[in-house]
């Protein structure tokens, strides 16, 4: 996904002088063709994530169109008032991309895990909040926003849930339905795999958000009778789920503990019942 | 002090009593550093939108009372409005609201936010080709943040000239965190410094105009907190957010009255 955001950043780049990039030191050699092409809108400004974001809000009220990129937890928990203050209260456009949200970082250490990113953003006023599964939902999604005049925030991950289905910004997709189903799984990101193989022969609606914020509040509502359980690893969408409906929502997902356990993705997520049995056993229980 | 500057005084006097709200000894502060930038930028009070002007940040935003006044000073608006700084629905807020204030291009308030917005700003301005720059006031408490610094740091690596940091070395700090020599720091950082009084308006008109190249520019502005008020200037601390009763307004208007810079 991360190089889908250089070919779409190129793509992008092409057509509109305004696109800016901002980095704090990552991605950078991906972006070596950018940086030929457009030597001067690809500033790698340094490990200075504050200035980062200060600079992007400088760079929107002169006209450019700004797009941080850095690692998940350093944008948005070290930088957390920049985005509030001068991103979003100063209602500057701005896109923040980042890579490393959940435990796509595992082997580092809870230093290096972000799981708070996406509620993070999504309680800022007018931010927009999104978590692309595919390289397809990024291109659509990051094409949509970056000039929209609107601050957004898009995490890209490291894997991905291997389907496809037609995107739009703020839509959920109903990825599963079953008539007279009692339970309704609700998922995002790359997740939305693991959620399919552990209900493929279970009789549930599985419903699938790339975009948390703004939440698609009617596609959820339709589903308000059944028995709503969230599955995600990373705060925000349990979050918007039971903001966007009345009735009681359960949420599988992380636990109230730091994931010092090194490894991998997959590691992480079986140990904490988010692989795909985890996942079915939490929804069987849910059925009995 | 000029006569401006003397009646820009007065009227922080006279809101801050009538309203209970407001930095007083901040305010005077930096009220001939707010004056020289806009004697020597480009603006229009009338179009305060226009989009060739320079820009002022007062990253220090609980000096907004002092900037209200010297805005109102250059006609931006009727120093009236000024008058309900503070109150339910005002729009002179205690700190400056960008979408209320013409004239202000940055909301301000939590301290450290202004040079790295400046920096992008003057980032922006040298990539579309344009010679408009950008002034930013923050204070010498303000500098215990460390994002001045590392926007410092970043504005240096950028060659930045067309940005200058008007540091109010007005020493608020000294009894805990004190700036202690802030030539060196800011020129250990990357920037042409100039040392003025902070409170003759010619001299800190003489730094802003003074040639930069390949590099940003600091001006640090010896000031004293309080300026033109004895009483102030002898207890600060006590004053920081004050506002005079009647009584301690008419004997502050007596001394800004009597002082002379």
């Amino acid at each position: 996904m991360r190089r889908q955001f250089k070919d779409t950043a190129l793509r992008i780049a092409k057509n509109d002088e305004k696109l800016v990039f901002l980095f704090g030191d990552i991605s950078v050699f991906l972006f070596n063709e950018f940086r030929e092409l457009y030597p001067d809108r690809l500033l790698n400004v340094g490990i200075c994530e504050n200035t980062l974001i200060s600079m992007a809000a400088g760079l929107s009220a002169t006209g450019f169109y700004p797009v941080v990129h850095t690692i998940a937890p350093f944008v948005t928990e070290r930088s957390y008032e920049q985005v509030k203050l001068d991103i979003c209260y100063n209602r500057f456009g701005c896109t923040i991309v980042t890579c490393g949200g959940s435990f796509d970082y595992a082997w580092d250490g809870a230093t290096h895990h972000c799981y708070t990113d996406l509620e993070l953003m999504r309680m800022l006023p007018g931010m927009e909040v999104m978590q692309p599964g595919s390289k397809n939902e990024f291109d659509i999604l990051f094409s949509e926003c970056y000039k929209n005049g609107n601050p957004s925030y898009i995490r890209i991950a490291a894997d991905e849930h291997g389907f496809n289905f037609p995107v739009a910004l703020g839509k959920g997709v109903i990825i599963k339905e079953t008539p007279g189903a009692k339970v309704t799984i609700v998922t995002a990101g790359p997740l939305l795999g693991n959620v399919v193989d552990a209900t493929n022969d279970l009789p549930v609606n599985v419903l699938y958000y790339h975009t948390l914020k703004p939440f698609d509040t009617s596609l959820i509502n339709r589903y308000s009778k059944s028995n709503i359980i969230v599955v995600h690893d990373a705060y925000g969408l349990f979050e918007a789920v039971n903001a966007a409906c009345a009735v009681k929502v359960t949420y599988h997902g992380l636990p109230d503990a730091f994931c010092c356990f090194y490894g991998t993705l997959n590691d992480i997520r079986s140990k904490i019942d988010l692989d795909a049995s985890g996942i079915r056993k939490k929804i069987i229980s849910a059925l009995t | 002090m000029d006569e401006i500057s003397r009646k820009i005084r007065k009227d922080i006097l006279y809101i801050s009593h009538r309203s209970g709200h407001g930095h007083i000894p901040t305010c005077f502060s930096i009220i001939e550093m707010i004056r020289a930038v806009y004697e020597t930028m480009r603006h229009d009070p009338q179009r305060p939108d226009w989009e060739e002007r320079d820009i002022f940040i007062l990253s220090k935003g609980h000096g907004a009372l002092g900037l209200y006044c010297t805005l109102s000073h250059y006609g931006y608006f009727p120093i009236s409005d000024v008058f309900t700084f503070g109150a339910f629905e005002s729009n002179f807020g205690c700190h400056a609201d960008r979408f209320k204030i013409p004239g202000v291009e940055l909301s301000t308030g939590s301290l450290g936010h202004g040079v790295g917005v400046a920096v992008g700003m003057a980032q922006g301005f040298k990539l579309s080709g344009r010679t408009r720059k950008v002034f930013v006031l923050i204070g010498d408490g303000e500098s215990n943040e460390g994002t001045v610094w590392e926007a410092t740091m970043v504005a240096a690596n950028l060659k930045l000239d067309n940005l200058t940091i008007l540091f109010d070395n007005n020493c608020s700090q000294s009894r805990c965190l004190p700036i202690t020599n802030p030539e060196a720091k800011f020129a250990a950082f990357g920037c042409n410094v100039l040392t003025v009084n902070g409170h003759d308006l010619s001299a800190l008109k003489t730094a802003i105009l003074s040639p930069a190249e390949g590099e940003p520019k600091t001006i640090v502005a010896n000031t004293v907190k309080g300026k033109g008020c004895r009483t102030l200037e002898n207890n600060t601390f006590e004053w920081h957010r004050r506002s005079p009763n009647a009584e301690e307004l008419k004997m502050l208007l007596g001394e800004v009255n009597e002082t002379s810079i």
